[in-house]
């Protein structure tokens, strides 16, 4: 009984302390509420990602209806892009008059209008967006509910068509919408850096909480010994700082919910890197909110017991050990050597095969610990060796450091974990990066787009297009309906043709035949054989192969295909085989024009709805891959703004726990640029060990995890010194933050006691 | 006689909508001992640090050696409590992280002293503070009354003009009070130094040369000269 009532003391002291208790206590639960609403959010984004896939599926169109009923849609795609931004468009046309409805929809448009989503009608009516309403140039008649769209932000809509029509290569009926979620497995690789990353990711702020709860201990401890003078005995004072930390958690999570629940509303005005969420797709799974709710009361009261280990409070006060017990070392190697001996017996085994996830998390998480618990012991031993001359700064700071050097060390810790962790990832994503990216083979000196569809001669005058390479290709094969023995015929220009293809010399009305590239049944290209065309719109059409075949090479075309078969110049073939098979042209244009690309995407998409123009690129990333990398990214940027945060209060805490001590050194006369270099020294010497520590570790471990995965161990020093920069940048800023509340506190006001 | 080394006249101050000084003066000569008494919260130690140029009053002047403190900008006034005035207070103003000798060195190294020649000269005051034997503790490992030595051997380390002590022996049992105030006034003597003595302790006023009173803001002289 008489421990709760110690309990609850302590947590009336937190609640009830005054202005300076009450101050202390709303740090330390902001300082935890930051570092459980990023749990919470990290928990809960593989539900929305879910999520997603779930919005994606309910509005995907249910194809393979053979017959028209009242009930049946013709569905295209009309997908285009916009100034970077993805915009996902579908053509519908009902086909009777009870059409089946996509979800956010409560009837389909008719020819000439549109259903767009809140975010593209907003784009569409904005300034921004005049060359877009060029483009999709139809009356805006209803806006897509939420529960069609599957991001708050996404750009998407729907167009009533009165000309499409199947079988044609661009429409399909569909007699429905939504479709099972397919359920996708991660590729193994990228699961592990998925793993990773949000333990590197997670490690940062955990040791950001245990730094949280510790804020304002000093004062603390005088006021226990307050207590131990009116009688509380030695485990009293324990149970009473423990209920004080108990309040502070508690509070921290109830603070840590809200800040989740206000992230969790504002979401869907939140884009980063082009990613919006639902605010309801939020959800956080149950077994994470018992486990944070639980467990962090329980770390909070077990991290203030292990800080008080060292400080014997008396009733006239409170006495740190004054013989200091240096820190031992081997006990510190214990974590990080224990992390390389789950890690090592995974090297070289490809994730997926034998692939212990629990095992690989383990061993990262040890060795990051190791970056947490080496820290101190470091900089003990390396300020202890430190002299205190030069300036009176330095000198300041280093006796500050030399009789407590924890402290600081704790306060780098987070941006130290972070870092390194930051680093590991780096070096995996570096490393695999050649998995998921390549080169595509595009020539982007011959041509910097490609267009595909029925556009006619839409290009012809279009501002900014310096040239085009037009070719048409179809499919042929003896019988109508074949699908194996199938040869292709490209048709086009001399000129044109010479850019698919290398030709010895080229009139119009020849014919070449190239035995290579894409798998032909060349055996069809026998002159005088009766070919059927197969490809969608020009079904039904024959062509006879001419009598005098030319033999050309391959060439790349300006997109990176080896194209073979038959090249057939424009006047050998009918002039409905020109105009029905699909067309690519390949664009290239000024890139000085501003705007040309969406010039060009005007063009070809007014006159051919569902008509494509991609962007040529050297490079290729994996889709997934691109997104792991920017969730990395965000989550990066996320814990170092939280360890900034935290840096700074406890930078502030500290120098409240100073105030007297600075005033006095002010008083007599003490310059103020003395006492901020001081600071600034007092940081910089164990973010600078810190850094070297992550540095290393976070070297190591991103070898490591290469290694794991079949990769050579490489270390990327751009990166390391990207990323150690960051983290030093954070803390100078931290510092320069920290000169406001520091000038503030050598006012002399500090002096007075009454 | 000179006129005086430090003089302040007709000072306000308020902290807030709480007036400190309503109206407070006083005059120091060199090497001259003044106690200023009164009760608690009448604005001893607010007349201490506008005199000494830590707080700017909201009016009235502070004129120390022919200037007026008020006019010097801070790092002029820094610089002036660097070279000229040294400080005592009651408690809290040791820097806990360093040794008793760089404590003392401190205003000396403020002042542009190479270390080792700052703590060389800082050691003699050690010793006639007789606390020689303290050198290399820190502030945490002595006594109250040996911390109170070793802010008084920081105060006259820099040879200062004026001393200005506020509840020097506040924190001390009386035994100790007494031999830190002898210690103090002897120092002082000896380097004619002048000293403003905050204190609301008769037995420790009783070591001035001059004692005035300081009642709701303004002050009293006592002209008990001994």
């Amino acid at each position: 009984m008489t421990a709760w009532k110690d309990l609850a003391m302590g947590a009336g002291f937190a609640l009830r302390g005054g202005r300076e208790g009450w101050a202390r206590t709303v740090l330390t639960a902001l300082g935890v509420g930051l570092g459980v609403a990023l749990l919470l959010l990290a928990g809960a984004v593989p539900s929305a990602l879910a999520e997603r896939d779930v919005r994606g599926a309910g509005r995907a169109p249910l194809t393979g209806a053979e017959a028209a009923s009242a009930s049946t849609v013709l569905f295209g795609w009309a997908d285009t892009r916009y100034r970077g931004e993805d915009i996902t468009g579908f053509l519908v046309r009902p086909e009777g008059a009870d059409p089946v409805l996509p979800l956010g929809l409560s009837a389909l448009p008719g020819p000439g209008e549109m259903a767009a989503s809140p975010a593209l009608v907003e784009l569409l009516e904005s300034p921004s967006g005049a060359l877009l309403r060029e483009r999709l140039d139809y009356r805006v008649t209803a806006v897509i509910a939420d529960e069609g769209l599957v991001s708050p932000a996404e750009l998407v809509y729907y167009a009533g068509s009165d000309t499409l029509e199947v079988p044609s290569g661009s429409a399909e009926r569909i007699s429905g919408f939504g479709v099972p979620v397919v359920d996708e497995d991660l590729d193994p690789l990228l699961l592990f850096l998925v793993v990773i990353g949000f333990a590197a990711l997670l490690m940062p702020v955990a040791v950001f909480i245990a730094t949280a709860v510790r804020f304002g201990g000093e004062r603390r401890d005088r006021r226990l010994a307050a207590l131990r003078l009116v009688g509380a005995d030695r485990r009293a004072v324990r149970r009473i700082a423990a209920g004080e930390s108990l309040a502070g958690a508690v509070l921290g999570l109830g603070f840590g919910a809200l800040f989740f629940a206000l992230g969790r509303q504002s979401a869907s005005g939140v884009r980063l890197f082009g990613k919006s969420v639902f605010p309801e797709d939020l959800d956080v799974p149950p077994w994470l909110a018992v486990l944070v709710a639980v467990g962090l009361p329980v770390v909070a009261v077990a991290v203030t017991l292990f800080a008080m280990r060292g400080a014997v409070i008396e009733p006239l006060g409170v006495v740190r050990e004054t013989r200091r017990v240096r820190r031992r070392v081997w006990w510190r190697l214990v974590a990080p050597v224990l992390g390389a001996a789950l890690l090592l017996p995974l090297a070289g085994r490809e994730p997926g095969s034998g692939f212990s996830l629990v095992q690989l998390v383990a061993g990262t998480l040890l060795l990051l610990t190791g970056v947490t618990v080496l820290l101190p012991w470091l900089v003990e031993a390396a300020v202890s060796r430190v002299r205190g001359g030069g300036g009176v700064s330095w000198q300041l700071a280093i006796r500050r450091l030399q009789v407590d050097s924890g402290g600081a060390a704790r306060q780098v810790n987070g941006i130290a974990v972070a870092v390194a962790g930051a680093i590991a990832l780096y070096t995996a994503l570096v490393g695999i990066e050649s998995s998921f990216t390549g080169p595509t083979g595009h020539d982007t000196d011959r041509a910097q787009l490609s267009a595909s569809g029925r556009f006619g001669d839409a290009l012809t005058g279009v501002e900014g297009v310096t040239g085009t390479v037009t070719v048409a290709s179809a499919w042929l094969a003896a019988r109508p309906g074949e699908q194996q023995d199938v040869l292709n015929v490209t048709v086009g220009s001399c000129a044109d043709l010479a850019e698919v293809a290398a030709l010895p010399s080229c009139a119009d009305g020849d014919v070449f035949i190239v035995d290579g590239g894409e798998t032909n049944a060349i055996g069809l290209a026998v002159p005088g054989n009766d070919l059927h065309v197969l490809s969608s719109g020009a079904e039904g059409l024959t062509w006879t192969v001419p009598e005098n075949l030319t033999p050309a090479g391959t060439r790349p075309d300006p997109g990176g295909v080896v194209r073979g078969g038959l090249f057939a110049t424009t006047a050998a073939v009918s002039p409905e085989l020109w105009e029905a098979a699909p067309r690519t042209v390949y664009v290239s244009v000024d890139a000085s024009v501003p705007d040309v690309v969406e010039y060009v995407r005007n063009a070809v998409q007014t006159a051919d709805r569902t008509a494509s123009v991609a962007q040529l690129t050297r490079i290729e990333v994996s889709d997934e891959f691109a997104g792991i990398r920017t969730g990395l990214l965000v989550g990066a940027a996320c814990v170092l703004a939280l360890i900034g945060a935290s840096l700074l209060v406890g930078q502030i805490e500290q120098l409240r726990e100073r105030r007297r001590l600075l005033s006095t050194l002010v008083a007599f006369g003490t310059r103020r640029a003395t006492l901020s270099l001081s600071v600034l020294w007092q940081t910089a010497i164990p973010v600078l060990l810190g850094l070297v520590v992550a540095s290393m570790v976070g070297a190591l471990l991103g070898g490591f995890l290469l290694r794991l995965v079949g990769r050579p161990m490489s270390v990327d020093w751009t990166s390391i010194g990207l990323l150690a920069g960051v983290g030093g940048g954070v803390v100078l800023t931290v510092t320069v933050l920290s000169l406001a509340p520091l000038a503030r506190m050598m006012r002399p006001n500090g002096l007075r006691t009454e | 006689m000179t006129g005086p080394l430090l003089h302040a006249e007709n000072l306000h101050k308020t902290y807030r909508s709480t007036p400190a000084l309503e109206g407070a003066g006083l005059a120091i000569s060199a090497g001259e001992i003044v106690a200023v008494m009164g009760p608690s919260g009448s604005g001893k130690s607010t007349l201490l640090q506008c005199m000494a140029g830590i707080v700017r009053p909201d009016s009235g002047t502070v004129t120390y050696d022919g200037r007026v403190l008020s006019e010097l900008g801070d790092a002029e006034r820094s610089r002036l409590r660097r070279a000229d005035f040294g400080f005592v207070f009651q408690f809290g103003q040791l820097v806990p992280e360093l040794t008793c000798v760089e404590n003392v060195a401190l205003p000396l190294r403020l002042a542009g002293r190479r270390r080792r020649d700052a703590e060389q000269a800082a050691l003699p005051w050690l010793e006639r503070l007789e606390i020689a034997g303290l050198a290399g503790k820190r502030p945490g490992e002595i006594s109250g009354g040996e911390g109170q030595r070793v802010a008084v051997a920081r105060a006259l380390a820099c040879s200062p003009r004026v001393v200005f002590a506020d509840e020097p022996t506040g924190a001390l049992d009386s035994l100790n009070g007494e031999r830190v105030m002898e210690l103090l006034t002897a120092a002082a003597r000896q380097s004619r130094a002048a000293v403003v003595l905050v204190t609301h302790e008769a037995r420790v006023a009783a070591y001035a040369d001059r004692e005035i009173v300081v009642r709701d803001g303004r002050t009293r002289d006592l002209e008990s000269s001994r």
